[in-house]
């Protein structure tokens, strides 16, 4: 008898409601019938990691009392320009659909999607206890809509990550209203987080609008916890900064843009010492003495930093000025700061406490010695490339800087790795040296580059990484690359969620070394690789499994792709072909790009005139 | 007045014992104060006047037995010391739980018969902690669940749903009504209909800030409306492709063109429009589209797809073999297509589409 055959529903609800990782309440869902009804009913949080492999119907059906519900929309690829626009993505009916059926629904948040202002305008209204709107890499709506939203919205909490140009007037009636809606709450907590690219300043009639938006919030408004405006082109009122910092107590980020000269900024930290995120602003000025001992006192009096980033324009003689925080910090974004190799050295060597480093390859294999070196905690590495396009390399950075971080930091988790070489040998090393890596990204910059030592292929060495690192979940690859690096990635990363492949592989046998190997993979992108249809073919039924398959530049087939949308209909085959339709070439031409993803809801019917979705047999022909 | 009323008033005659009867019809004498942390019992002397005396006892609920009462009484015991800190408590508290898993579901439903809610906290908590990071089978073998979901259940719990052709006949009709408006659209003026469409929602913005703030703003929204729209339309016309793919120190790497189009906007405009017209639709047809799928059409669609799945799936050992043999013949296809000529021919246009890919995770801070 079960051991919980006493309990009242509400018990097990209670038990529930302690327990919130969509895996943990997935599996609760599955134990059994009771335990499936009684889990539906009280799940808050739903998260959809592609809005086209469920309705919203289903999930308003389902889960009936959900008050947060997150959605991404385009394939990741799409980062790179690779979806074309139009190709979909749209929210409109999921917000319609909640409109409707979720009146107390309280978070929004949105990835790689497109909204409307008239889905803007529908949550506004519909939703009365609405409290965060994220949207992260979206585009289509405009100032009307985050008008209606801020007008509308009682919310506790604000938040818009946006990507998109803004115009200036209307983004100061916006803020306007944000602020005068939000100040006469009494909640505590007025998180206003703006992440604006640019705000357009072609009305000739406006003079000097870039700070009036900041003056706009009233005096009594103190609750601001997060301001971030790093992306910001326009120059903003220092003035007003300065008094609005001054008033707010519980200000914790603070993101300057590039314009926010450097001698202004000690003025600024003097209003927030309470700080714990500070992205500078320009991070160089003519040298003065005062300057720098005003900005040393300036960062000294902030205790709680743990977190820095800007440095644009670095002059390296300012850099001392943080050395009296360096012990607390825990983050450090360098990548903006052209800054030599000796000089980062200097710095890094003061972070004993450092958890992550972003940095460009300005710090050379002497630096990541240095850094091995003074920051055993190191958790996360990424390493850019200051000049990705140039044909030779610029700076001393090899693979040698990568294995000495892995030798010297026992806490490495996350790698990601512009570099131009790499060999077998370092990468054997990395891996024997950091089983607990669990995120793995190298680029070597040049496509299929071999090993530079033994000029063999790279197989073996990513083979050794995901060999030893048994808990990796997230590989991209690099450089010269067979069929066999595949079999060794399908044999040993049974953790594996996420794998990013580009001009790799020899042949179908590789992708089908993937396919029937990787137990956990839920998202596989492929560019320019010569995988075809068997492999796809024989590994349909996995492509259940998984959240999406994304393939360009492949050699995938229009009569493969029918094949398939044809037998599974619990997977939308969408052929992406901007050369026209299919069906005007052989049926053994090969596709342009392909994305198939898992989908209870049947083919999808908003696609742009590039892209055909497979019809499975038991479609209705209404169209 | 009652004796039990006297007792409740005057504290000094008020007996130190109260008697319960658990589970097995056993009773036991038990220090009152005790016992009245439990809602429930405090409840039954108070109001009912029961527990003072061995014939009267408190009979407790189903879910408490001899050992659970006994468990019950020491947590309560140790927790209305009221000198006690915060410390001592939790950590009580954590040894407390530590018990097996079948005493700890038992612990759960005598604590919350007796509504004693802080126990049921402590103890659902015990068992979420014990619930996390399990799979379904190792759950229901902790807990001695039946599994009596179906495999088809298991293996996709909205399935029954998915398959059901009325849904599509749903969806293609909302397709199609809304290719039908967009299409209309596309004939008529754009800049009328679009100015038209804003206008509306423009009085509802003003109306309701109009009630707070007055008139000044409420007229700057609107010129501010139009300026941005005819901007708009230049900005659309003359925008080249965003460059800052190659500039690396953007943050978004990605393209930021205005993704709505005048005719997108309006086409769904009109989406919402039909899904307010059919706001009942998804309740009123609830009954219909969602219980009782046609069962004959999901049977074949599953058949065939386990058929197709299993025949894909079992016979890949031969297909290895054809896909070894035939390894060598699309290596040298491959090698000799254009395609690839193309690619060698043109290195930079390479690292140019392929930098994208690797820029992402470095421009991607979020």
């Amino acid at each position: 008898m079960a051991y919980t055959f006493s309990f009242p529903e509400e018990v097990l609800e209670h038990v529930f409601s302690f327990i919130e990782s969509e895996k943990d309440r997935n599996a609760i869902s599955l134990v059994c019938k009771s335990w499936y009804e009684i889990e539906r009913w009280c799940r808050r949080r739903v998260f959809v990691g592609n809005c086209y492999a469920v309705s919203p119907m289903m999930v308003i059906k389902r889960f009936p009392e959900v008050r947060s519900i997150a959605l991404k929309g385009k394939p990741h690829f799409a980062d790179f320009n690779l979806v074309p626009e139009g190709w979909g993505g749209y929210v409109c009916p999921w917000i319609a659909a909640m409109a409707c059926a979720f009146p107390w629904l309280e978070e929004i948040r949105l990835k790689r999607m497109v909204i409307t202002d008239e889905s803007l305008e529908l949550i506004a209204k519909s939703f009365k206890n609405f409290k965060v709107l994220v949207l992260t890499s979206c585009e289509g709506f405009t100032t009307d809509g985050l008008a209606a939203i801020a007008a509308n919205c009682r919310f506790a909490s604000f938040i818009f990550l946006i990507s998109q140009v803004l115009n200036l007037l209307d983004f100061n009636f916006v803020f306007e209203l944000v602020l005068n809606k939000g100040h006469k709450f009494e909640s505590k907590l007025c998180l206003c987080l703006v992440n604006l690219r640019e705000l357009d300043l072609q009305e000739s009639e406006v003079e000097d609008l870039s700070g009036h938006w900041l003056s706009h919030f009233p005096d009594s408004y103190t609750s601001l916890v997060s301001l971030n405006i790093s992306c910001l082109g326009n120059e903003v009122s220092l003035s007003s900064l300065e008094r609005l910092l001054g008033r707010c107590p519980n200000l914790q980020t603070l993101r300057l843009n590039r314009a926010v000269p450097l001698d202004r900024l000690p003025n600024l930290l003097r209003r927030c010492p309470q700080l714990v995120e500070l992205g500078t602003g320009v991070y160089s000025t003519e040298m003065r003495p005062e300057v720098f001992s005003n900005l040393e006192a300036a960062f000294s009096g902030c205790k709680q930093l743990k977190s820095l980033s800007g440095f644009w324009d670095v002059l390296p003689s300012y850099l001392p000025a943080v050395y009296p925080i360096c012990s607390r910090l825990t983050s450090l974004n360098l990548s903006y700061a052209i800054v030599q190799s000796s000089d980062l050295i200097k710095l890094i060597s003061q972070c004993p406490s450092l958890l992550r480093l972003w940095v460009l390859d300005y710090i050379e294999d002497a630096g990541l010695y240095a850094l091995a070196a003074s920051c055993k905690d190191l958790r996360e590495l990424r390493v850019f490339p200051s000049d990705p396009f140039g044909l030779e390399p610029n700076v001393a950075l090899t693979e040698q800087g990568l294995v000495s971080v892995s030798e010297g930091c026992p806490k490495l988790q996350s790698v990601l790795y512009f570099c131009r070489q790499m060999s077998n040998a370092a990468l054997n090393t990395i891996a024997r040296n950091r089983p607990n890596l669990t995120r793995f990204r190298l680029c070597i910059i040049e496509p299929r580059t071999p090993d530079y030592i033994t000029l063999e292929p790279l197989d073996s060495g990513f083979g050794a990484i995901v060999e030893h690192c048994k808990d990796l979940q997230r590989l991209s690859l690099s450089g010269l690359l067979t069929d066999r690096v595949f079999e060794y990635i399908g044999t040993y990363g049974k953790k594996l969620e996420m794998l990013s492949v580009a001009f790799a592989g020899d042949s179908d046998l590789g992708l089908h070394h993937v396919l029937s190997g990787c137990d956990n993979l839920r998202k596989l992108e492929i560019r320019d690789c010569p995988f075809g249809d068997k492999a796809l073919l024989a590994n349909a039924a996995k492509l259940e499994t998984m959240r999406s398959l994304w393939m360009s530049s492949c050699s995938v087939s229009y009569g493969a792709c029918k094949l398939l949308g044809q037998k599974m209909p619990r997977l939308n085959v969408e052929v992406i072909d901007e050369r026209g339709p299919p069906d005007s070439r052989p049926e053994s031409c090969p596709v342009e790009k392909l994305y198939i993803y898992r989908t209870i809801a049947g083919p999808r019917l908003d696609m742009p005139g590039f892209v055909w979705t497979m019809e499975d047999d038991s479609s209705l022909g209404l169209e | 007045m009652s004796e039990i009323d006297m007792a409740v008033i005057k504290p000094e005659m008020m007996k130190p014992y109260v008697w319960l009867q658990t589970s097995d019809d056993s009773i036991q004498q038990v220090e009152q104060e005790i016992a009245m942390f439990c809602p429930l019992i405090c409840q039954e002397i108070i109001q009912k006047g029961m527990g003072s005396s061995k014939n009267c006892a408190i009979c407790l609920p189903q879910q408490v037995s001899p050992a659970m009462l006994s468990l019950i009484l020491d947590y309560c015991r140790f927790h209305q010391v009221p000198g006690r800190s915060n410390k001592e408590r939790k950590s009580y508290d954590e040894k407390f739980v530590r018990i097996d898993t079948e005493r700890l579901c038992e612990l759960t439903s005598a604590a919350d018969s007796l509504q004693l809610k802080p126990l049921v906290d402590l103890t659902s908590r015990a068992l979420a902690r014990i619930i996390e990071g399990k799979s379904p089978e190792e759950i229901r073998d902790i807990f001695h669940l039946p599994d009596d979901l179906t495999e088809e259940e298991k293996l996709e719990p909205l399935r029954n749903i998915t398959a059901d052709p009325r849904i599509r006949l749903l969806n293609r009709l909302y397709a199609k009504k809304r290719k039908e408006l967009k299409e209309r659209e596309r004939l008529k003026n754009i800049e009328v209909e679009e100015e038209h469409v804003d206008e509306r929602s423009v009085d509802d913005l003003l109306s309701f800030i109009n009630g707070n703030e007055g008139e000044p703003k409420g007229v700057k929204t609107s010129k501010n409306k139009k300026k941005n729209r005819r901007k708009k339309e230049q900005q659309k016309n003359s925008s080249s492709k965003e460059t800052s793919e190659l500039d690396k120190k953007e943050v978004n790497g990605h393209d930021i063109r205005h993704q709505s189009s005048e005719a997108e906007r309006i086409s769904e405009s009109s989406y919402l429009h039909y899904a307010e017209d059919g706001t009942s639709t998804p309740k009123s047809d609830d009954g219909d589209i969602y219980d009782g799928i046609d069962p004959a059409l999901k049977e074949k669609i599953d058949r065939e797809v386990e058929d197709f799945a299993r025949r894909l799936n079992s016979d890949w050992p031969e297909r290895m073999q054809e896909l070894l043999s035939s390894g060598q013949d699309r290596k040298t296809l491959l090698f000799n297509t254009d395609g690839f000529l193309r690619r060698h021919a043109c290195m930079f246009s390479l690292v140019l589409q392929y930098f994208p890919f690797s820029i992402i995770c470095f421009l991607a801070e979020l």
